[in-house]
């Protein structure tokens, strides 16, 4: 752990502010341009509560950690969208490409924020100053708003990008004494903070002059982690030599891949690999570099940092992002640097959101490069914001995927809805998805108490019979023709219906004629002591759940 | 962004070491050492929501749980007696090479529940069965398996709550068996709610038949259910044949 302790290197953090809401109002609006000054009352919603919201919902006292209702009781005219970090991703290439005007190596902490090395392109540019208030002016002139921090490190830099009304430039060395006033809730950890505001410490300096060999007792790795952020160093020491050639993985698709989706699976399995080749050695990345070929001979590569350490999952979804974001005429070559271009790559995230192929005649080659390294303290992060599951488990989903699909292991998320079927969303392992439906709405219509423990994905196909076996009927305003009798299931023979109750009618999607349906359910028990979900629709009847 | 480091909290439900995985506090009697014991096999034939109660348990102490083969699993209803959606891991349709995915989930989680698509071979359940004391889980088989340490199922069921096209269902009473091999050898029964009218599980009165009429078809669920002192007891298959949920 003596390596490398030499202060960080200058690092230029570029951030651009609540960007979920920018990416999802260019959604609504349909192209980059004019997004920031766009005065709209937007709020992006993730698990029903704000997570980033317009200025002018702010205005009107929408904040984040509302809920929906909360948030549209301040704001009546908001629009409320989904969080879509494959959307987030996609706008990002559009700043992404500003960027790299600039300087070609640019890395992405996630959308929103990127950052690179000021060495170079200050000299060139004429100064740290200068280069930061180029920068701004070339976003601007794209309709993004960002602000600019210049600090010794990545974390120094990032706040200083938030600090002031468009970031700060700290001077070299300076970086100790900007961080000394800055509260410990800068460190993002909630747990952390809120640990050391108890003890009395309140400032990144006080938690700076603890004794680091204490913090690391008292607070364990993370807490040693969050003392060398605190002193101005790098979160992690470095590992001194970079073996990034050999611990380099790659793969290639003869003939190439025309969909993205086999590609992303292919990522998660050469992501394995690395980590594999990467735990021999007592190694673990921050930053991956991830490359792909195209099948007319493009490249497009990326620079992907995580401070938790990346899975491979996480690298997989980076790939994912990646391939959505990728322009279809302009690589990162910028072969063309026209005045069209916002607008091709504008066009190309609407293309990626709505079909899966790469666009760019297939995929020839796949690479990963680990890019820093640092020494492996047994710790991993999936995604951001997700129940992470831990590292066994991890493996072992994977390893299934690996056999069965991707789309095979899956993780049920409890949505809204009426039918027992449509109440649960199953999202494959790894991906994150919003349920279909918000499930904190009353479903009129829906049935109350018990949930069935068995729900068929086909209904079955029944025979409801009166006791003269007629099919009983349900009339337009849910009459029934007689008492329901017996049950059939399929070919079955008939059981005796001991108890019903119903119809409980629901009419779903009226609004619109190709959807629209409406059913009937009932609940019923059969002399066999089995309770069963049964709906009649168009006449016809059929078993949507049973209670065993 | 530091984004912390808490994610090492939901790993498992104990060390391999510790030898047991809880189970719901009312169905503790049912198991000889009072939890599921790790390495070992629990059999329930018949009722799905058995199965997931079983597991509801260790869930909801952190455990992860693998389903295979159960496309029709009712999610809500597992969260309703106590199963974490989030620690769920589910392969609905693992085909032929089900005892490879049922292996590797036993690699990964602490409770896996399988319904294997047809009687497994012998050297496949061999294979099984020796994953399972490696990796120190528990297997849940919504069906049969010879030699299961343990076999759980339900011997008599009535549903309260609905009447004659009125009412709704409110709650299940069942009498849950359990027996098996070594220290459970010796059977063990328990009337439980399952699931409850909150769609938990709960300890019952024991009895069927003592239930009058008008709970049957109103709404209320009775708190404290007369029991039928005749009826409780050893005369389970004269039971099964008495149950009925009367319709008015």
């Amino acid at each position: 752990m003596t390596v490398a302790d030499a202060p960080p290197r200058r690092v230029l953090v570029i951030w651009c502010p609540d960007w979920p809401v920018v990416a999802a109002a260019t959604d609504v609006a349909g192209a980059g341009a004019d997004v920031a000054g766009a005065d709209v009352a937007l709020a992006v919603l993730d698990a029903g509560r704000v997570v980033a919201c317009s200025a002018s919902a702010r205005r009107a006292g929408v904040r984040r950690g509302q809920r929906v209702r909360e948030a549209q009781h301040h704001c009546p005219g908001l629009i409320a969208m989904p969080r879509d970090e494959g959307r987030e991703a996609r706008a990002f290439e559009q700043v992404l490409a500003v960027v790299e005007e600039f300087c070609p190596r640019v890395e992405v902490t996630r959308p929103g924020l990127c950052a690179l090395g000021v060495r170079g392109p200050a000299r060139y540019f004429g100064g740290e100053e200068a280069l930061a208030g180029r920068l701004t002016a070339a976003l601007a002139g794209r309709g993004f708003g960002c602000r600019i921090g210049i600090a010794d490190g990545l974390f120094a830099a990032e706040l200083a990008a938030r600090d002031g009304r468009a970031g700060v430039v700290v001077p070299p060395g300076g970086t100790p004494r900007f961080l000394a006033d800055q509260p410990v809730a800068a460190l993002g950890s909630a747990d952390l903070a809120d640990l050391l505001i108890r003890l009395g410490i309140r400032t990144l300096g006080e938690f700076a002059a603890l004794p680091a060999a204490g913090a690391a007792d008292r607070f364990g790795v993370p807490g040693s982690v969050a003392h060398r952020l605190a002193r101005g160093l790098e979160p992690r020491p470095l590992a001194t030599r970079v073996p990034s050639a050999e611990l380099s993985v790659a793969i290639e698709f003869d003939p190439p891949a025309p969909q993205s989706e086999p590609v992303i699976f292919a990522a998660k399995g050469l992501a394995e690999r690395m980590h594999a080749g990467l735990r021999d050695r007592g190694l673990a990345c921050v930053r991956v570099e991830i490359t792909v070929a195209s099948a007319d001979g493009r490249l497009s590569s990326r620079l992907w940092r995580h401070d938790g350490l990346l899975s491979a999952l996480a690298v997989a979804e980076r790939a994912r992002w990646q391939l959505d974001g990728w322009p279809p005429v302009t690589g990162t070559g910028r072969a063309t640097a026209g005045a069209g271009e916002a607008g091709d790559a504008a066009i190309a995230g609407a293309d990626g959101m709505g079909d899966a192929t790469t666009g760019v005649g297939g995929i020839t080659m796949l690479r990963l490069v680990p890019d820093q390294l640092v020494p492996d303290h047994g710790h991993q992060l999936g995604l951001w914001g997700e129940t992470q599951a831990g590292e066994r488990v991890t493996r072992a989903a994977v390893r299934v995927q690996a056999m069965l699909g991707h789309e095979a292991v899956t993780q049920p998320v409890i949505s809204g809805g009426r039918g027992p079927a449509e109440q649960v969303t199953l999202v494959p392992f790894g991906d994150a998805r919003p349920p279909r439906l918000p499930p904190d709405r009353p479903w009129p219509g829906s049935i109350p108490g018990p949930a069935p423990a068995t729900v068929y994905p086909d209904p079955l196909p029944a025979r409801v019979t009166d006791v003269s076996g007629e099919t009983v009927t349900v009339t337009g305003r849910a009459a029934l023709s007689a008492a329901p009798a017996w049950l059939a299931a399929g070919a079955a023979p008939p059981l005796t219906v001991i108890a019903w109750a119903g119809p409980w009618p629901v009419t779903e999607w009226w609004w619109e004629p190709a959807k629209a349906r409406r059913r009937a359910r009932f609940q019923m028990v059969t002399d066999d002591s089995t309770a069963w979900l049964v709906a009649v629709q168009d006449g016809r009847w059929s078993i949507e759940a049973s209670y065993d | 962004m530091y984004s912390g480091s808490s994610q090492v909290a939901v790993a498992s439900a104990g060390e391999p070491g510790d030898g047991l995985l809880p189970v719901l506090p009312p169905l503790t009697d049912l198991f000889p050492h009072g939890g599921l014991r790790r390495g070992s096999v629990v059999a329930v034939p018949g009722s799905g929501l058995l199965s997931l109660a079983i597991a509801a348990g260790a869930s909801a102490a952190g455990a992860w749980c693998g389903v295979v083969g159960l496309p029709e699993l009712g999610v809500r209803s597992a969260a309703g007696v106590g199963v974490d959606p989030t620690r769920l891991l589910l392969v609905s349709d693992p085909g032929q090479r089900w005892p490879q995915v049922a292996a590797a989930l036993l690699d990964g989680c602490d409770l896996v529940l399988i319904r294997p698509p047809a009687r497994p071979a012998t050297h496949v359940q061999r294979h099984i069965e020796a994953t399972l004391r490696r990796a120190g889980g528990v297997l849940v088989v919504a069906g049969d398996w010879p030699g299961a340490q343990a076999r759980l199922w339900v011997a008599a069921q009535q549903w309260v709550g609905l009447g004659a096209g009125h009412g709704r269902l409110m709650g299940r009473r069942v009498q849950v068996l359990a027996n098996g091999r070594g220290a459970a050898t010796r059977p063990a029964q328990r009337w439980l709610w399952l699931p409850g009218p909150d769609g938990g599980v709960a300890a019952a009165n024991p009895g069927i038949g003592g239930l009058a009429g008008s709970v049957l078809a109103g709404s209320a669920l009775p708190r404290s259910a007369p029991a039928g002192p005749g009826v409780a007891g050893p005369g389970l298959t004269g039971l099964q044949r008495e149950m009925t949920v009367r319709a008015g």
